[in-house]
């Protein structure tokens, strides 16, 4: 949650990507899928939520439309992450670049069917691809944050057969 | 979920509005906290800053001829410094010179999706800004107009976004016709399109568009930017012209709404 709150955070008042690209990248899709393939589906219904409301807050989107697109992303992959071999970076790649490219086409999807008329054109392609190929990249950077502040900070499992340390074990016997 | 997202996209435009300025307002905690960094982190840069020893040891001064500037280098700077004090005071003349009220502003943000242009500034309704003011650059160009307004923050629409189009002029001819946004997005944000010009109007490249006034939502006279090219419609009943926005939109980060017109 913080996360995707930094996320939408920079995205609207960090100017640089704009400067030096001339496009804000948009990286909620890949924050999804990162949830899709470590959370549970609760936990990823709320992600989905909670950005796409943050995100919509910041723009002249209706509130609520950029939700259904992030959601169908990361129930998508959360459906699916025992077939997919997630642990892969070429799977995590190609599964953040389908979802940088679906999420926003959705989205302009959305907004035409609500009778929004947003700015688009081939250099919107043009971005959409790129914001692909960026999602793609932030996959694997996300996953393995997730995975490093999991061992930060979640108690490690219970395992009956290794002593906490092994310096503090009395071994008992004739030796 | 589902239901959710339906009513949040059916709700009554006015509940939408104010649900999504309480949501845009958990933001303003991080606009602080990014603002004070900021601004510490400057005030850090000019620590480092130092004076210049008033007593310099003769190794020091051993170097001295090293560190002096060339006489290029006084010059060059010399031309720098009587730019900006020739900016300042156009500036501050055309402060003068206007006949509106204006409040100046800084830009804390901007709209998440590439296929709006809006950004917001840091006042609200706690400094009486109010819907549809509108918004210059701090040297006199149009920017656009306000399109939301929260307690401490507002959206500005501006001008190449599909929603916001007014009425404009060429300076030259007198000939009016409606400031739109270009057909097709376009990474260039200072490209807009200026339509439903006559026919028998000649429209030449480097021509000033202003503001008409008509409408009333801007007043009159306010620099739009210069006319690049110009076609007859596909329809041949009107002229249109590509206008480049004197205002540099991916760089605001002052600007001044007025408050009086």
């Amino acid at each position: 949650m913080i996360g995707a709150y930094l996320i939408v955070f920079l995205q609207s008042h960090w100017q640089g990507p704009r400067l030096w690209l001339g496009f804000q990248p948009d990286l909620t899709p890949a924050l999804l899928v990162c949830a899709g393939l470590t959370l549970g589906a609760g936990q990823v219904s709320t992600a989905a939520m909670l950005t796409g409301l943050w995100l919509d807050s910041l723009s002249a989107n209706p509130l609520g439309l950029s939700v259904l697109p992030l959601f169908i992303a990361g129930w998508a992959v959360f459906s699916f992450r025992e077939l997919i071999l997630r642990e892969e970076l070429v799977a995590q790649f190609y599964l953040g670049t389908a979802a940088g490219a679906a999420v926003p086409l959705l989205q302009v999807w959305l907004l035409q069917l609500v009778g929004s008329n947003p700015l688009l054109g081939w250099q919107m392609g043009v971005w959409c691809l790129v914001n692909a190929l960026l999602c793609g990249v932030a996959v694997p950077v996300f996953y393995r944050l997730a995975k490093l502040l999991d061992r930060w900070f979640s108690h490690p499992p219970h395992d009956p057969n290794r002593w906490p340390n092994e310096n503090r074990q009395i071994v008992r016997g004739k030796n | 979920m589902l239901l959710t997202v339906f009513l949040l996209l059916v709700m009554p435009e006015s509940v939408r509005a104010r649900l999504k300025s309480a949501i845009g307002g958990l933001f303003l905690p991080a606009i602080g906290i990014s603002t004070t960094s900021h601004a510490a982190l400057q005030s850090l840069g000019q620590l480092g800053v130092s004076e210049p020893d008033p007593f310099p040891t003769n190794q020091a001064l051993g170097q001295e001829t090293k560190l002096r500037p060339t006489v290029h280098e006084l010059q060059l700077d010399n031309a720098r410094l009587a730019e900006e004090n020739k900016r300042l005071r156009e500036a501050l003349e055309w402060e003068q010179r206007i006949p509106w009220e204006t409040k100046l502003v800084r830009v804390v943000g901007r709209d998440s999706f590439n296929w709006w242009r809006r950004i917001k500034i840091n006042l609200g309704t706690n400094k009486e800004v109010r819907l549809n003011q509108p918004v210059i650059s701090v040297r006199g160009e149009l920017v656009g107009r306000i399109s939301e307004v929260g307690p401490l923050t507002s959206w500005v629409l501006l001008v190449g976004d599909p929603n916001c189009r007014f009425s404009a002029l060429l300076k030259e001819s007198r000939s009016q016709g409606g400031i739109v946004s270009p057909r097709q997005y376009s990474a260039d944000p200072r490209v807009v399109e200026l339509t439903y010009l006559p026919n028998d109007v000649e429209v030449r490249p480097g021509q000033a568009v202003v503001t008409s006034g008509l409408g009333g939502g801007f007043p009159k006279e306010i620099p739009v930017g210069l006319v690049v090219d110009s076609w007859i419609s596909k329809d041949g009943l009107y002229t249109e012209a590509r206008v480049k926005l004197h205002a540099n939109l991916n760089q605001l980060e002052t600007v001044r709404v007025l408050t009086k017109f």
